[in-house]
């Protein structure tokens, strides 16, 4: 059967087609390949990127206010501060402005009454004790290894908060839609609030860390752990939860809509 | 130039310290107007007299004394006369009769401000009281802005959630004045944010229906009043 004359006709043009459609596949390729490289640069080519370095005490304040984009904060050994802002629409405005004590870079001010800008993400490199004050009203802010005074990152609406290896007397975190993350100290004397509408709010210290806990949380979600003892006061049939640790020597105060509260110990 | 102006700078003109411009303004005045000329007169000769009789001061033989007398004289004399008080001495006159002994000639710049304060006072008190009034009686007739089943919560909680709920009315109106501008992204942010904190502004009202003096729910009930609060301000800035 697969030798008459009639089979062959018909397998002939068969095998002929192979390599051209295997050409044509190619040339497909090869044009899409084109084109998302084309689109990239084209959108490479509409984002701005602005890069400056300012001189800086080792204590410096950090003051940074935006609308909308990542916020990017960790330390290097260096007295100065090097701020990276990845601007998604040409129209954005950045002025950064430098006092002998602080670096404000203020978004929302610079332009104020303006149409939508876009994201601006911004990546800052400062000092370890510098003190940093961030607000963005959409998209996460993570801080890595400040040993500063102040540590303040406050999303008015939705992003997760990452707050990675820090050492400061006071410590805000807050959100209304996404995770909030801690991992690092509390100091003698300091105030730590944590607030979130709906994400989960994970704190990891050492296990000798000693404060003052109020930790409320409406769906009686708070796991104290290792951290738990029978001082603890339970309130609201378990919704909040008021006690030392130790002996309480800096405040805690975590609040949870609608996510969970959890204590890891280090 | 007017007399105001006039006796503000002739102490100057006195001392040959003016410009010249002003000196031949001020002389333009002085030659209309004789109550400037008397006064510039008057110490001109204030002036020579001090000039002249320069260095023939002499002390009084005991100072202590003679302000002692001084003031013997004037506490046995009228009580609403204020004397200075000897150097180095604290003043024994009280600050009561300090008050009381001054003189309250009032210009009538300051009467039309004082007035104008009174009426002010006077104004924002009576609507203090009548937005006091008006919140109580329409919490009472159960017309709450927030919910009904505040009627179960305390007065206290209730008032203090009116004016939470009035200042959110207030950003509100500015956020949906401001909406249009911004992108659809952020709208849609805006609104699923919202919602989030509604529902915990819902819940809390409803454990607060349940069990009035519930103080977990009411913390949380105001902790996310504060959120929206917040919320509604910074996207009405934007």
């Amino acid at each position: 059967m697969l030798n008459s004359p009639t089979l062959m006709k018909i397998r002939m043009p068969a095998r002929l087609e192979i390599p051209r459609i295997r050409f044509y596949l190619k040339s497909v390729l090869f044009t899409g390949i084109l084109l998302v490289a084309a689109v990239g640069a084209g959108s490479a080519q509409s984002q701005q990127r602005i890069s400056k370095r300012y001189p800086a005490a080792k204590n410096v304040r950090v003051e940074l206010k935006n609308i909308s984009g990542t916020i990017t904060v960790e330390s290097w050994n260096r007295d100065e501060i090097k701020l990276t802002a990845l601007l998604e629409s040409p129209k954005a405005i950045i002025s950064p402005r430098q006092t002998n004590e602080a670096l404000i870079v203020d978004v929302r001010a610079d332009n104020r009454g303006r149409s939508d800008i876009g994201d601006v993400n911004f990546t800052l490199q400062v000092p370890v004790n510098s003190s940093v004050d961030l607000q963005t009203m959409r998209g996460q802010i993570t801080v890595t290894n400040i040993r500063g005074d102040m540590v303040s990152a406050h999303v008015s609406s939705e992003g997760d908060i990452t707050l990675l290896g820090i050492t400061a007397k006071q410590v805000f975190a807050q959100n209304t839609i996404g995770d909030v993350f801690f991992d690092g100290e509390f100091v003698a004397g300091g105030t730590y609030r944590f607030q979130s509408g709906k994400g989960n709010i994970n704190i990891r210290i050492p296990a000798d860390s000693a404060f003052n806990l109020e930790a409320a949380a409406p769906n009686k979600k708070i796991a104290l752990g290792q951290f738990w003892n029978n001082g603890f006061k339970s309130m609201g049939d378990g919704r909040k939860y008021v006690g030392d640790v130790i002996d309480g020597r800096s405040k805690v105060i975590v609040t949870n809509f609608q996510g969970s509260i959890t204590f890891i110990r280090r | 130039m007017n007399c105001e102006k006039c006796q503000d700078i002739i102490s100057d003109f006195v001392d040959g310290s003016l410009s010249r411009e002003d000196q031949s303004l001020l002389n333009a005045h002085l030659e209309e107007c004789l109550e400037c000329a008397g006064v510039r007169d008057d110490l001109q000769s204030i002036i020579g007299f001090c000039q002249t009789h320069r260095g023939e001061y002499v002390a009084p033989p005991n100072e202590k004394a003679l302000w002692q007398r001084i003031r013997n004289m004037i506490e046995s004399g009228a009580g609403s006369v204020v004397a200075a008080p000897a150097p180095g001495k604290p003043s024994r006159i009280s600050l009561w009769k300090n008050w009381t002994g001054r003189s309250w000639e009032l210009s009538f710049a300051q009467l039309i401000a004082s007035a104008a304060v009174i009426i002010l006072v006077v104004s924002l008190s009576t609507i203090v009281g009548l937005r006091r009034y008006q919140t109580g009686e329409s919490a009472k007739s159960n017309s709450s802005p927030v919910d009904g089943s505040l009627s179960l919560a305390t007065a206290d909680v209730r008032d203090r959630i009116s004016q939470q709920q009035q200042l959110i009315s207030f950003w509100n109106q500015r956020v949906e004045y401001n909406k249009a501008r911004w992108s659809p992204q952020m709208r849609e942010t805006f609104d699923r944010n919202l919602q989030v904190i509604d529902q915990a502004v819902n819940e809390s009202l409803n454990s607060l229906s349940q069990n009035p003096h519930d103080e977990v729910s009411e913390e949380m009930l105001h902790a996310a009043l504060n959120e929206k609060l917040s919320l509604l301000k910074e996207f009405a800035e934007l």
